[in-house]
C-alpha cells in the first residue's frame, strides 16, 4: 500500500556552535522549552499533519537521539506499517560511506523511501523550532502542479544576505536561487524544508551521486540542477514562528520566547497542535513556602525553595533556598545550591551549581553574553562563571572563569 | 530474591470502598480517583507490581469503570502491553455465568477458569484505596520463608475515622484487624471499633494459586461472599495465615477528609520522597507543556503538575494538570483537579474541585479543614 507522503528528517547536524551542549549528543537532541528536545517539533508537526512514516537521518553522536526516539510511541509513530525509523549510515556491498552531504544522506536511503512507494517526499531539518502544518504545504505543492517546493520565510531585507534566497515570479515560481548573496534580489529565505515529487527526487539524487565533483548538498547542488533544467519549482510562504537554534544566543532567545507566546508567536499551549515528547514521569513540581516564582515555566519534578524569575526550568531541577535564577534556561535534573546566582545563561542537564557560586550576569555595560554550563559540569562553591564563558569542565571552589 | 515474574500474578479490586467517598466516585471508581497532582490511585499498586517484576495483572471491575478503562488503555504506560500476561480488565458479564459481584468470593469465582490456566505459583490480591510504593518481592520472600498458606500485609496504625464512622447497612464496606501470635494470625476481626494502634489489614494478600482456586470453589458453592470473613476467619486453625508488617509510607483513603489530608501531607518533601523515592510510579501521559507562571502570580507551598497557567495567588495547594488560576484569584488549602479554571478575583479556601470545574470571577468559596467544600466534575460556579 502506497503512502501519499513520507518525511525524511536531516538530523546529522553536529551543532558545533553549541559545542558545550552537543559534545555528546546531536543537535536535534538538544533539550528545549522545559520538556522537549528540538526534534520533537518536526516529529510532532509530522504526526499533526497526518504523516505517519518518518525517517530520521543521523550520524553525529546518535546514541541519545536513538534512545530518545525508541519505537516512536510518544509521537504515536509506533506503526505496523511505516512509523519512525532512525537511519544511520550503513555498510553496503559496494562499501560504506558516511553521509557526504544532505543530498547524499537521502540518496543512501532511497531504498527506505521506495519501500513505501510515496508520491511525495518532504525533507525536514531536525534543528529548527517551528510549528508548521505540512499538509497545507502539500496542498500548495499540488495546486501549483509543482515538482519541487521549498518553504520560505520573509526576512528583513537588511538580513537577507545571511540566507539562501529564492527569487520568484508573481506566481511564486522560483526563477533563481541565491546562496548568501552580497546583493539580495529577494527576501524569501529558504527554511530548508522541501517537498519533492518522488520520481524527481530520485532522478536528481542519482544524477548528483554520479557527479564526482558534487558536494552532494540540496542547496549547493540539487536546487541549482533543478533550476538548470527548468523544473516546476515553487516557493511556499510560511507565516508562523520559525527559528534556527544554531547558536547559544539563539537557543537561549527561543527558550525565552516560549515564555511569551502572546508576543513571540510560538504557543506550546495549543491543544490543537500539541508538541509531543518523551515524558520524565516525575511528580508535580513543588514550590516551597519561601520560594519566589515570577514569569517562569516550570516542569514536573522541580523543587523550588529559592527565587526563579523569567526562567525555564526542565524536569527535576532543584533550586535551593536563597538561590536566585533569572533569565536562565536550566535543563533537566540540575541542582542550584543555596545562595547561588544563575543569570542570563544556559545550564545543561545534570549540572551542579555550588553554594554561593555565580553563573553569568544580567546584561549591562554593553555586555549581553549568554554563559553556558555543559551537561554534568560541577561548579564549585563561590566559583564565578563570566557572561561569555562556555564551561565544559568542572570548576573548583572559588575559581573564576571568563 | 525470588524471580517473581514466574512466581506471582495479581488481581486488583478497583471498586473496594467506593461507598466511603461517594462524591469522588460519582462518575468513576476508587481506582481512578486523582491523587497527588497527576496520578490516579491505581497507578501506585500497578507501578509497585510492575516494579517488582509482576506483569500478569487482572483488574476485576464492578461498576462505573469507563474512566478506569480510559486511564489504563492497553496498559502500555505501566509496560503491561505484553504478549504473555500483561493487563487484563474483567468487566461483569464477561462470561455467561458472570454477574455483578458483591464480595471477593463471587468476583474470584468468575475468573476461576482463567486462574486455572495460569502458570504462576502465587496470587497477589489488592484493593486500590491505599497509596504505597510497595515492594512485593519482599513480601513474597517473607511468605516463602515463613511457610505461610496466606500472607496478609498490615500496617500498625489506628483505625481511621472514616472506618470508625461506618454505618452498618447492606452494602457496608468491611475492614479487618489482625491478632497475631509470632506472626501467625490467630484472629481476624471484622469492622472492630477499637482505639489506638491496631494491626490494620492493608487488604493485600498473597496466596498459593492452587489453594485459592480450591477455597474459592468450596466457598462459592456454599454461597459465601467474603474472602476474609467467610474463608480466612473460620479456618485460622487449619490454614497458616500470617501477617506481613509493612513499614513504608502509606496513604489510606477512607473518606473525604482522609482524601484531603493525604493529598496535603505530600506538601512536605519528606513525605513526598518517602512515597516516590523507592521505585518509579507511572501514570498516563497527557503531553502537557510546562506550567507557566505569569505576571503577579504568587505561589507558596504548592505541588503543581504540568500544563497549568497561574496568574493569581496559590498557597498550600495541590494543582493537577491543566489548571488555570486567573489574575487576582486567591486559592488556599485546596485540591484543584484536572483542567479546572478558577477565574480572576475568585477567593477559594479549603475546596476540592473535581475535574473541569469552572469557578467564575469574584466567586467566594470557603470550607474548613474538617469539611472541605467539594465541587463535582464539569460544574460551573
Amino acid at each position: 500500500m502506497a503512502k501519499e507522503m513520507i518525511a525524511m528528517i536531516l538530523a546529522g547536524g553536529q551543532g558545533s556552535r553549541l559545542y558545550a551542549l552537543t559534545q555528546n549528543l546531536a543537535k536535534p537532541a538538544v533539550p528545549f522549552g522545559g520538556k522537549y528536545r528540538i526534534i520533537d517539533f518536526p516529529l510532532s508537526n509530522c504526526v499533526n499533519s497526518g504523516i505517519d512514516t518518518v525517517g530520521i537521518l543521523t550520524q553525529y553522536q546518535p546514541l541519545v537521539l536513538n534512545e530518545y526516539i525508541g519505537n516512536g510511541q510518544p509521537w504515536d509513530l509506533d506503526r505496523l506499517y511505516g512509523g519512525v525509523h532512525v537511519l544511520p549510515p550503513y555498510q553496503q556491498a559496494s562499501g560504506s560511506d558516511w553521509y557526504k552531504g544532505t543530498a547524499n544522506a537521502i540518496y543512501q536511503n532511497l531504498s527506505f523511501i521506495n519501500r513505501y512507494d510515496p508520491q511525495y517526499v518532504i525533507i525536514l531539518s531536525g534543528d529548527q523550532i517551528c510549528k508548521q502544518d505540512y499538509n497545507d504545504f502539500l496542498q500548495f505543492h499540488k495546486e501549483k502542479g509543482a515538482e519541487f517546493s521549498v518553504a520560505v520565510m520573509e526576512v528583513p531585507w537588511s538580513e537577507a544576505s545571511r540566507f539562501g534566497l529564492m527569487v520568484t515570479d508573481e506566481n511564486d515560481k522560483i526563477t533563481e536561487f541565491q546562496e548568501k548573496p552580497k546583493e539580495p534580489k529577494s527576501n524569501l529565505a529558504s527554511m530548508g524544508i522541501y517537498i519533492f515529487n518522488r520520481d524527481v527526487l530520485e532522478k536528481y539524487l542519482c544524477e548528483d551521486e554520479a557527479n564526482p565533483n558534487s558536494s552532494n548538498d540540496f542547496g549547493n547542488d540539487i536546487i541549482p540542477n533543478l533550476l538548470r533544467d527548468n523544473r516546476k519549482m515553487y516557493a511556499y510562504r510560511f507565516k508562523g514562528y520559525w527559528k534556527d537554534v544554531g547558536t547559544i544566543s539563539s537557543l537561549w532567545e527561543a527558550n525565552m520566547e516560549i515564555m511569551d507566546p502572546e508576543h513571540s508567536g510560538i504557543d506550546l499551549f495549543d491543544e490543537d497542535w500539541k508538541i509531543y515528547s518523551r515524558n520524565s514521569g516525575m511528580t508535580g513540581h513543588k514550590i516551597g513556602a519561601d520560594a519566589v516564582v515570577e514569569n517562569a515555566m516550570i516542569t514536573d519534578g522541580c523543587r523550588i525553595e529559592g527565587s526563579v524569575k523569567h526562567s525555564i526550568l526542565f524536569a527535576g531541577v532543584q533550586v535551593e533556598e536563597g538561590a536566585v535564577v533569572e533569565d536562565a534556561v536550566v535543563m533537566g535534573n540540575s541542582v542550584i545550591k543555596a545562595g547561588a546566582k544563575v543569570s542570563h545563561c544556559i545550564v545543561a542537564e545534570n549540572a551542579y551549581i555550588g553554594q554561593n557560586a555565580v553563573v553569568g550576569a544580567m546584561p549591562g555595560n554593553g555586555e549581553d553574553g549568554v554563559a553556558t554550563v555543559g551537561p554534568g559540569v560541577h561548579i564549585g562553591e563561590r566559583a564565578q562563571i563570566g557572561p561569555k564563558a562556555m564551561v565544559n569542565n568542572n570548576v573548583k571552589d572559588g575559581e573564576t572563569q571568563w | 530474591m525470588v524471580n517473581s515474574t514466574q512466581q506471582a500474578l495479581a488481581i486488583i479490586f478497583p471498586n473496594s470502598y467506593d461507598n466511603e467517598v461517594p462524591s469522588l466516585v460519582n462518575e468513576r471508581l476508587m481506582a481512578s480517583i486523582p491523587f497527588a497532582s497527576r496520578y490516579r490511585l491505581i497507578d501506585f499498586i500497578l507501578s509497585s507490581l510492575v516494579d517488582s517484576g509482576i506483569d500478569n495483572i487482572s483488574v476485576i471491575v464492578r461498576k462505573n469503570y469507563l474512566s478506569l478503562i480510559r486511564h489504563l488503555g492497553n496498559g502500555r504506560t505501566w509496560d503491561l502491553a505484553r504478549k504473555n500476561g500483561g493487563l487484563n480488565i474483567v468487566p461483569p458479564f464477561a462470561e455467561k455465568t458472570v454477574k455483578v459481584y458483591n464480595g471477593r468470593v463471587e468476583a474470584l469465582a468468575s475468573i476461576l477458569e482463567f486462574l486455572r490456566m495460569q502458570k504462576e505459583k502465587y496470587v497477589i490480591i489488592s484493593d486500590t484505596n491505599i497509596v504505597a510504593n510497595f515492594d512485593f518481592n519482599a513480601m513474597i520472600d517473607a511468605h516463602i520463608e515463613s511457610g505461610a498458606d496466606v500472607t496478609i500485609a498490615y500496617k500498625e496504625e489506628p483505625i481511621p475515622y472514616g472506618f470508625m464512622n461506618l454505618q452498618p447497612t447492606a452494602t457496608t464496606d468491611l475492614y479487618y484487624t489482625l491478632t497475631l501470635d509470632n506472626g501467625r494470625v490467630t484472629e481476624l476481626q471484622t469492622n472492630p471499633k477499637d482505639y489506638g494502634p491496631q494491626n490494620l489489614s492493608m487488604n493485600i494478600y498473597l496466596i498459593d494459586r492452587e489453594l485459592l482456586i480450591k477455597e474459592i470453589t468450596k466457598a462459592y458453592t456454599s454461597g459465601y461472599v467474603y474472602f476474609e470473613r467467610d474463608i480466612l476467619s473460620p479456618q485460622l486453625n487449619t490454614l497458616n495465615v500470617r501477617g506481613y508488617k509493612y513499614e513504608g509510607y502509606t496513604s489510606r483513603i477512607t473518606d473525604m477528609v482522609s482524601y484531603f489530608t493525604e493529598n496535603m501531607r505530600l506538601l512536605d518533601n519528606a513525605n513526598l520522597d518517602a512515597l516516590f523515592g523507592r521505585a518509579p510510579i507511572y501514570t498516563k501521559v497527557r503531553d502537557d507543556n510546562p506550567t507557566r507562571y505569569i505576571g503577579n502570580a504568587k505561589v507558596k507551598n504548592a505541588m503543581v503538575a504540568d500544563g497549568c497557567v497561574i496568574e493569581g495567588e496559590v498557597e498550600n495547594c495541590i494543582l493537577f494538570r491543566g489548571v488555570k488560576i486567573g489574575k487576582g484569584a486567591v486559592v488556599r488549602n485546596s485540591i484543584i483537579m484536572e483542567d479546572t479554571e478558577i477565574m480572576g478575583n475568585a477567593d477559594v479556601d479549603y475546596v476540592i474541585t473535581d475535574k473541569m470545574v469552572t469557578i467564575s470571577s469574584g466567586k467566594e468559596l470557603k470550607g474548613n479543614a474538617s469539611f472541605p467544600v467539594f465541587v463535582p466534575a464539569y460544574k460551573s460556579m
